[in-house]
């Protein structure tokens, strides 16, 4: 029988996931999660709900019916005022919950009526994994097999005629120790790698690069929900492009002008040299204000077309405005592939508010 | 005489109306500047352009140092005007409005390109949701336009 408090707890969980579901929209649109992204946990504020909870009094400090005062004393009496006005705000009682990425990514899908991804080919990556399947006399106290121990144990006394039926009581040697063990298998796994590439030129602002920030932790947060495991690689640009790390990503502003075909050379080589497209599903994540300097768009899409899409699972372009409104690029891509566009998924981002919908372009193909 | 005064007899000499191109040169500098429309005090240009040999081949740390320049001068057209980008390949320094102008239309914005092979142009943009940028008429007094002649060839030498 399961206990009370155990009903309670997912009673309680219960509450929370359905919190996050009704606020899902202001949390995916202002990213406030994104700071306190643990290893594998998120904490959320959930400003609604508050848990009752006991709380321990001083010891000695008295308590109900104790200190001075006769019977019948007035409680409380009228006080003076003191200076100040009454507050007019609601008090701050801010709950916050931990909550999986894995449990996040499903309030996500099932929100965002986001389909599992079918993953591209034949899982033929091979991930060494350790498997707790033999029995060994030495080990750890932590892995003791209790239950084989005990087996073992009363084989011995049955065998020695120690053993007695009508007073069962058995008692195991250090001999009798078992303890689990582990081999080592290689089992094949479906990987993905994710290359998001952002133009950091002049004309992006720090405002543009949040929603960037805010959007791609969604999209990690899903993928990784779906494949074992996620590689990620970023690429940042302006008139030239390399490889960075995920805080220069987010952090680096260049005053250099926009070439994007520049991004898309260092994805193509970063693809071919580590995640062969036989072994890996590819997915690329562009974001740019589209600002690209004219004379470079025909090298972009030249490069998108021959060498980029017919790799990928999913490219997805996003387009955020810049103080100068939307770029031209966006409009280019949607006229060099016209309406067929099979794995390319291209969306505008005009603010924070466009996030969730261009999350679901990016994510609804179920690619 | 300078590109500044030849392009104030010709204002003076051109008759009230639309479309109309001024060309004008003084040495290796020439003015290019298209009118879409004068009247008695001011003027819409659709580009104002000053060509000069003298910024053929000049490095992105001199053209950057032109735009600073153009920046402490252009402070007469209501939205500064500062360099945005810097393309070090082609040696091109972008200068747009900081801010744009902002309305419900979309955003207007100058845009003011510094190149290395000799050319100072300045147009003006505006970018409405949805659609492409699209070059705009500028509108300028008569007084302001010949000022901007004048600081566009200053910056050019």
């Amino acid at each position: 029988m399961g206990m009370r408090i155990d009903h309670d707890r997912s009673r309680f969980k219960e509450i929370v996931r359905g919190r996050i579901r009704q606020n899902l929209r202001k949390y995916v649109t202002h990213g406030e999660m994104i700071g306190r992204k643990g290893r594998d946990l998120v904490s959320i504020p959930i400003p609604q709900l508050d848990v009752p909870h006991f709380r321990y009094g001083k010891n000695g400090a008295g308590g109900v019916g104790q200190g001075e005062g006769e019977e019948g004393d007035v409680l409380g009496g009228q006080g003076e005022g003191g200076a100040g006005a009454a507050g007019s705000e609601p008090g701050g009682h801010i709950l916050e919950v931990e909550v999986s990425l894995d449990e996040l990514a499903a309030i996500l899908g099932d929100e965002l009526h986001l389909p599992r991804i079918e993953p591209k080919g034949q899982a033929n990556i091979s991930q060494e994994k350790a498997k707790y399947n033999s029995i060994r006399r030495v080990g750890p106290e932590s892995l003791r097999h209790f239950k084989r121990t005990y087996v073992e144990a009363m084989r011995r006394q049955i065998s020695t005629g120690e053993y007695n039926p009508s007073n069962p009581n058995v008692v195991p040697t250090r001999d009798d120790r078992r303890y689990r063990s582990w081999s080592t298998v290689s089992e094949p796994e479906a990987n993905a790698a994710i290359v998001y590439m952002m133009d950091v030129s002049g004309s992006m602002t720090d405002e543009q690069k949040e929603i960037v920030r805010t959007e791609a932790f969604w999209i990690d947060t899903w993928l990784k929900s779906q494949y074992d495991g996620v590689e990620t690689r970023y690429i940042i640009h302006d008139a030239v492009a390399r490889e960075v790390d995920e805080h220069t990503f987010y952090h680096t502003r260049e005053s250099g002008g926009t070439r994007i075909s520049s991004a898309y050379r260092v994805a193509v080589e970063l693809m071919e040299s580590q995640f062969p497209v036989e072994n890996w599903n590819l997915y690329c994540f562009q974001f740019s204000d589209g600002d690209n300097w004219g004379e470079d768009n025909n090298q972009s899409l030249a490069l998108l077309r021959e060498r980029i899409l017919p790799k990928v699972n999913l490219f997805c372009y996003g387009q955020v405005d810049s103080p100068y409104g939307s770029g031209e690029y966006l409009k280019a891509l949607e006229g060099a592939f016209g309406e067929e566009r099979e794995n390319l998924v291209l969306s505008e981002i005009a603010d924070k508010d466009g996030i969730y919908e261009s999350i679901q372009e990016f994510l609804g193909s179920g690619k | 005489m300078t590109l500044k005064d030849q392009l104030r007899d010709r204002l003076a000499a051109l008759p009230a109306g639309g479309e109309q191109d001024i060309v004008a040169s003084d040495g290796d500098q020439t003015l290019r500047c298209g009118l879409a429309s004068l009247d008695r005090t001011g003027c819409e240009f659709v580009r104002l352009a000053v060509e000069t040999p003298r910024l053929a081949g000049a490095a992105t740390d001199r053209l950057q140092k032109i735009a600073a320049d153009l920046a402490g001068r252009l402070t007469y057209l209501l939205e500064p005007i500062s360099p945005v980008e810097v393309d070090h390949e082609q040696c091109v320094v972008q200068m747009r409005s900081s801010p744009p102008q902002k309305n419900d239309d979309g955003t207007t914005y100058y845009e003011l390109l510094v190149r290395a092979g000799g050319e100072l142009s300045l147009c003006r943009f505006t970018k409405a949701v949805g659609n492409v940028r699209q070059t705009v008429p500028a509108q300028v007094t008569r007084e302001v336009l010949l000022r901007l002649a004048g600081d566009l060839e200053a910056a050019a030498v």
